[in-house]
């Protein structure tokens, strides 16, 4: 039995005497740490901000819109509903014009929600009160009010009301927040009654909020809500997902490529620790051979070494995790606000105990296993400075030929002579260079679908609100090469009315201006077929040759055949490419504009002011997150802090490299140094012995982003699509660019600490 | 088609958020939710409401089995009193509508205009033969000394409905369904009309439920003198229409209604004046109009069946009273009036109100109010159960006869059907009173009939043990259609049908003669 005390007291002193060795270790635990705690928050704050928001706000399970109907009306239809626990009804008003008092912010297209009744209204108060049945005062949203400058107590003048005063401010994660949508602001219904001195007995609503008891019913309150919908027009029906997908319109695809960045990071960092723990141990095999020659057994000396772990990495890992989560918590916060949804706040503590947890249990398994391992062989094979594994050393053949190249030869070699930690060191520094390289991708993936709608397979460049009736005129202008009007309708899976589709049409051949690629079956042909998003098959468990259902707002169903499956980004690729003939028989009233395609060489902004004519300014086509430029900033940012936190554990585990190197090789060094090497000769040893380093790695590297880390973020965050995350050619010389820095200031650093010790006590070592 | 699917998923954030969290295990798939045949719990053999019944308890939507309902007293005409001897039981069975949800005279397009057309479809249509039977076990368990058929035992006056009724109710082997295929109806998986449920791939989701509905089954029948009433479904078409040339063709044809033809609508004023009875549209005249009109736009093609055909009033009163046998005694003349003695104490006298001119509200003729005074004479000492199908209050000139039965010392009850509601009213009069008692059907939730037993008490009175049976030993099929009712927002749940306690379990006392 080994006595704990004791072991503690003679860990305290081993990290006593190898102080230095200590804080680098510790250093490079904090760093992975903070990789990990930054993962934890963005991945916990994004993945599960859209259901906390949900739980914080009492979403309601299903949104019903329609056009203006009486709120009886609409009321004796919600109670007849079985499985209801509450209801709301609300007018949604848009347009609305409105300022903040002197601001000097002016918005004309404010939309106001009118509260008409119910007492759960699916939003969270996160600041002031509630409104009053009484009184002139609204409740702000809180992305808005942040951009404005708003806070309870504020005064808000609404076009056609006057001054409201806020008294709240709120988050409804039913749709996404200033200035990703329009600004919006609530009032109530009562309250204008009392103000104007008036009753209305029976206000029109176009918003119905329905709560049920129990989830598992919810498509059969659907089925009957659509049963009982006659007359109704405009009716679109949204649950809690369907709500999710029209939010990820927004943001969706960022956020998903950042919780899966997250979720790599993490396993990045795990195996950082576990390896720069394991090479910290190899480093030591002497000592442990000494400590078992003088009669510890292999238990106590695998404790000690446990507890030296556990005393460098509880600490470090508790900084690491806390300057890690400090790192990424305001932008994630801020991008958070910007989705409607609150921070997780304390919430977080509790993963990010875990995550602290997991760096230490890292940490002190990485060192306790080796130590276990090497302190159960003889003492003499320890003592001869053996290897973990234990297996006479290979030459490295490549290195090998670098004989009488000089220092920086030399240094390679002293590298490779340790094989085990050299693997270790490249896997570490190659798992970092590929998170970095993953990152640049992922910067330049997010570029692309804010700004390409190439990116969509969209292959038209302007949209222009104008009839289909002049796709003739539009067509003659010069630089154009194609315009076809563009259905676009928000539907529902019929036999699923959770499941919303977004559901385009074309007249004729749409591949002329939206070609998303295809990945299996063929393009549609006919009236009676269509092509879906490969998230919607998922969704759906559709695949060609099976039959898609839609439920369109006019209240028809719509019935195709599925031709084939396409990789589309858009809605999470829900999408339905459908002929134009069959959507309009079944829905006259789908809306449309103008998709112009305009010819190669052609510049799209004359295009532009050539349509102005026919009395419509067209729009520029966007990319996925077209309306989230304010959003992929923020996420920029968050890239940022993770890929700077990457960045130094790179340079901390070259600074580890060259520290061992020399502190193994003081003696060859010294030999050196007596025989008048200078500095320099010091300073291109270690260069070599980092460059046998980052030259592997930055292959490792490569081909690790390329074959693994890239496919399995694309696949996490976007299966239904073809998420290209390449590093480009400039990527990869950027990183390897990073590394090579890295590497010359860790020789440097290191070259000046080996250059303070004195030959003799390096000879004598 | 892609039939029964995924309907709930797990988003691929929430996926990597999970394992970002450490969660363990993801559950993906629903499948189909509890149908609400019961959980946990056996509901009574018996069907009576007494031992068990079918309540939503928790307010989501789905029937369980609970523990059965108390008799509550209701002194209103009389003192509680001991009981005394049983002087007979009897059985209201109402509103069983058993239909052929293949028909194409059905105007099931009607129902998306809302009152008064919601009860022209169903989402449970399919199964009323089925209930029908379990009804029948129920009675059957009860042993009752008569069985009252209480009018609308079939809904569209055809030929094959009322073959199908009859042999569930007193027993058979019954075939549902029509045309060559069994079911050719709204309900299909292939119709694309959203508004009509179909059970293939409309949650609940049942693939096998039209299949099975249509599948031939043995009912064991209620073995009790049957005592029938004429409902307005049983001799008109929508239990509105006398049938025409049009409504014949239709019915016996190939072609079938099942879309709404665009610029349909309710003639105006029609819905200001609904009865708000869900057994029809009041107005046979709109009805005819709005059916021409449809005929003119879109129709589906299915198969042709005689055996549809439509019945007139004078052979749906024959097979009925045919089928009654020795229940209903001496033939009555065109209209269903006859009088039948229970044992030594207690005669029932059923009235025909059903306007042989189309409409589907209750109309008296003028003869019945003496008819009825004199039948009320000859009863003697016996105490007398009036019943019809409409309600009296609400039947036009139906005041004559509560006229009569007010004058009565003898009456102690006027049972009818048709509401599809249960209510129970004393009516209080000079002569003593009597209770008016309306039952709920078998196609709309809550799907019961009623259970009578008359008992003489210690004071000289009658005090009447009423009590809701539930269909029961109808299987799946029953459980569903007894869920679907449950769940239909436009059925029996959201109007009440199932009244209040004082309308269900009761002892009615009735003092003796003053």
């Amino acid at each position: 039995m080994t006595a704990v005390p004791g072991a503690v007291r003679e860990a305290w002193r081993g990290l006593a005497t190898r102080r230095r060795r200590a804080v680098l270790t510790g250093l490079g635990i904090a760093l992975a740490a903070a990789m990990l705690s930054a993962a934890i928050v963005v991945g916990d704050g994004l993945g599960r901000g859209f259901d906390r928001a949900a739980r914080a706000a009492d979403l309601p399970d299903v949104i019903v819109r329609f056009d203006p109907q009486p709120r009886s009306m609409v009321v004796q239809r919600l109670r007849a509903l079985p499985d209801i626990a509450a209801y709301a009804t609300r007018q949604e008003v848009t347009n609305v014009g409105i300022n903040a008092a002197g601001s000097g912010h002016r918005r004309g297209d404010a939309v106001l929600e009118l509260l008409t009744s119910g007492t759960r209204r699916g939003y969270a108060v996160v600041a002031g009160r509630d409104l009053h049945a009484r009184g002139d005062e609204v409740l702000v949203e809180k992305a808005f009010a942040q951009s404005w400058g708003l806070r309870p107590g504020s005064t808000l003048n609404v076009r056609g009301l006057g001054p409201e005063r806020v008294v709240g401010l709120v988050q409804a994660p039913d749709n996404v927040g200033f200035p990703l949508a329009k600004p919006r602001f609530y009032l109530a219904l009562s309250a204008l009654d009392a103000r104007f001195g008036i009753a209305t007995p029976d206000p029109r609503v176009d918003y119905a909020e329905l709560w049920v008891r129990d989830q598992r019913h919810l498509n059969e309150v659907l089925v009957e809500a659509r049963a009982s919908s006659f007359g109704l027009r405009g009716l679109r029906f949204a649950t809690r997902s369907g709500v999710r997908v029209l939010l990820d319109q927004a943001a969706g695809i960022v956020i998903d490529l950042l919780v899966a960045l997250s979720l790599i990071a993490l396993v990045t960092a795990g195996a950082m620790l576990a390896a720069s723990a394991r090479a910290e141990v190899q480093r030591r095999l002497g000592t442990i051979g000494v400590q078992r020659a003088v009669g510890a057994s292999a238990g106590h000396v695998t404790l000690v070494h446990a507890l030296e772990a556990l005393l460098v990495a509880a600490p470090a890992a508790a900084v690491g995790c806390a300057a890690g989560a400090i790192a990424v918590a305001g932008p994630t916060g801020h991008l958070l606000t910007l989705l409607n949804e609150p921070a997780p706040g304390a919430a977080l503590v509790l993963p990010l105990a875990g995550g602290w947890l997991v760096a230490c249990a890292l940490a002190v398994g990485g060192a306790a296993w080796p130590v276990a391992r090497a302190a159960s062989r003889p003492v003499t094979a320890l003592l001869r400075g053996a290897d973990v594994a234990g297996r006479p050393a290979h030459r490295i053949p490549a290195l090998a030929r670098l004989r009488a190249a000089g220092p920086m030869a030399l240094g390679a070699r002293l590298v490779a002579a340790r094989r085990a930690r050299l693997i270790t060191s490249v896997l570490v520094l190659g798992l970092s260079a590929a998170f970095v390289l993953l990152v640049l991708a992922l910067a330049s993936e997010l570029s692309a679908l804010q700004t390409d709608p190439g990116a969509l397979g969209k292959r038209y460049q302007l949209t222009a609100a104008l009839p289909p009736s002049d796709a003739a005129r539009a067509r003659r202008i010069a630089g154009v090469q194609a315009v076809a009007p563009r259905y676009d309708v928000q539907a529902v899976d019929s036999f699923s009315l959770g499941e919303t589709i977004d559901v385009i049409a074309y007249p004729g051949d749409h591949t002329v201006f939206e070609a998303p690629p295809m990945v299996a079956g063929r393009r549609l042909r006919g009236d009676g077929e269509a092509e879906i998003g490969e998230g919607l098959a998922q969704a759906l468990g559709l695949s060609p040759g099976q039959t898609l259902a839609l439920q369109l707002p006019s209240g028809s169903e719509l019935r195709l055949r599925v031709s084939g499956l396409v990789s589309s980004l858009d809605h999470d690729g829900r999408v339905a490419y459908v002929p134009a003939r069959a959507l309009l028989r079944a829905d006259p009233s789908a809306g449309s504009v103008l998709a112009v395609r305009v010819a190669a060489g052609a510049d799209a902004s004359r295009v532009s002011r050539a349509l102005g004519p026919l009395g419509i300014t067209p729009a520029p086509t966007g990319g996925a997150t077209a309306r989230g430029a304010p959003l992929v900033a923020v996420l920029r940012a968050i890239i940022r802090a993770v890929a700077v936190v990457d960045g130094l554990v790179c340079l901390y585990v070259l600074v580890q490299a060259c520290s061992v190197t020399v502190l193994e090789r003081r003696r060859t060094v010294a030999v050196l140094r007596a025989c008048g090497a200078g500095a320099g000769v010091v300073r291109r040893l270690l260069l070599g012995a980092a460059l046998a380093l980052v030259i592997p790695a930055a292959v490792v590297g490569y081909l690790v982003q390329r074959l693994v880390l890239g496919p399995a973020v694309s696949h996490l965050a976007a299966g239904y699509a073809e998420l290209p995350l390449r590093a480009s050619g400039a990527d990869v010389a950027v990183t390897a660019a990073g590394l090579l820095v890295a590497a010359v200031a860790a020789v440097w650093w290191v070259a000046r600490q080996a250059a303070r010790e004195s030959v003799l006590s390096g000879l004598a070592s | 088609m892609t039939g029964q699917r995924l309907t709930r998923r797990l988003t691929r954030r929430r996926v990597l958020a999970e394992g970002l969290g450490g969660a363990g295990a993801l559950v993906l798939g629903a499948g189909l939710a509890g149908c609400g045949t019961g959980e946990g719990r056996a509901a009574a053999a018996s069907g009576s409401t007494r031992r068990s019944t079918w309540r939503d308890t928790v307010g989501d939507g789905q029937l369980r089995v609970t523990p059965g309902e108390g008799m509550l007293t209701r002194p209103e005409l009389g003192a509680p009193s001991r009981d005394g001897p049983v002087l007979a039981t009897l059985a209201h069975v109402t509103d069983a509508h058993v239909l052929d949800a293949s028909s194409p005279a059905r105007v099931s397009f009607l129902d998306r205009l809302g009152a008064p057309f919601e009860s022209t479809f169903r989402p449970q249509e399919a199964l009323t033969a089925q209930v029908l039977a379990g009804g029948a076990r129920a009675v059957r368990a009860l042993s009752p000394d008569a069985v009252i058929q209480g009018g609308d035992l079939i809904d569209n006056d055809q030929n094959n409905e009322l073959v199908h009724g009859l042999a569930a109710l007193h027993g058979g082997v019954v075939h549902p369904g029509s045309g060559r295929r069994g079911y050719d109806g709204v309900q299909l998986r292939s119709d694309t009309d959203p508004f009509y449920y179909r059970p293939a791939v409309d949650a609940p989701v049942y693939p096998a439920l039209l299949s099975d509905a249509v599948r031939p089954f043995r009912s064991p029948g209620v073995r009790a003198p049957v005592l029938p009433v004429l409902g307005d479904h049983d001799a008109l078409v929508a239990g509105t229409v006398v049938p025409t040339a049009l409504t014949r063709a239709l019915a016996v044809g190939d072609r079938a209604l099942w879309d709404l033809p665009q610029g349909l609508d309710v003639p105006a004023g029609l819905r200001a004046r609904s009865t708000g009875s869900p057994d029809g549209p009041p107005d046979p005249g709109v009805v005819d109009a709005l059916l021409r009109q449809a005929l003119r736009g879109p129709t589906v093609p299915v198969p042709a069946d005689p055996g549809r055909r439509q019945l007139s009033f004078a052979e749906s009163v024959s097979r009925l009273v045919t089928a009654g046998g020795r229940g209903v005694g001496a033939a009555p003349g065109p209209r269903l009036d006859y009088t039948v003695d229970i044992g030594a104490a207690v005669r029932v006298v059923v009235l025909d109100l059903v306007r042989r001119g189309g409409g589907s509200g209750g109309q008296v003729d003028a003869s019945q109010p003496a008819w009825l005074a004199r039948e009320l004479q000859a009863a003697g000492d016996r105490w007398v159960v009036v019943v019809t199908h409409q309600p009296l209050l609400s039947s036009q000139s139906g005041e004559d006869v509560l006229a009569v039965l007010d004058r009565s010392p003898r009456v102690i009850a006027a049972l009818n059907g048709h509401t599809h509601r249960n209510v129970v009213t004393a009516r209080r009069t000079a002569a003593g009173g009597y209770w008016l008692i309306a039952t709920a059907s078998l196609i709309d939730f809550p799907q019961q009939a009623r259970a009578l037993q008359i008992r003489a008490t210690a004071r000289g009175g009658v005090a009447i043990h009423a009590w809701m049976l539930d269909h029961v030993g109808d299987g799946a099929l029953g459980g569903i259609s007894r869920q679907l009712s449950y769940i239909d927002a436009q059925g029996g749940r959201p109007q009440g049908f199932a009244g209040s306690a004082r309308d269900r379990n009761v002892i009615l006392y009735r003092g003796p003669v003053r």
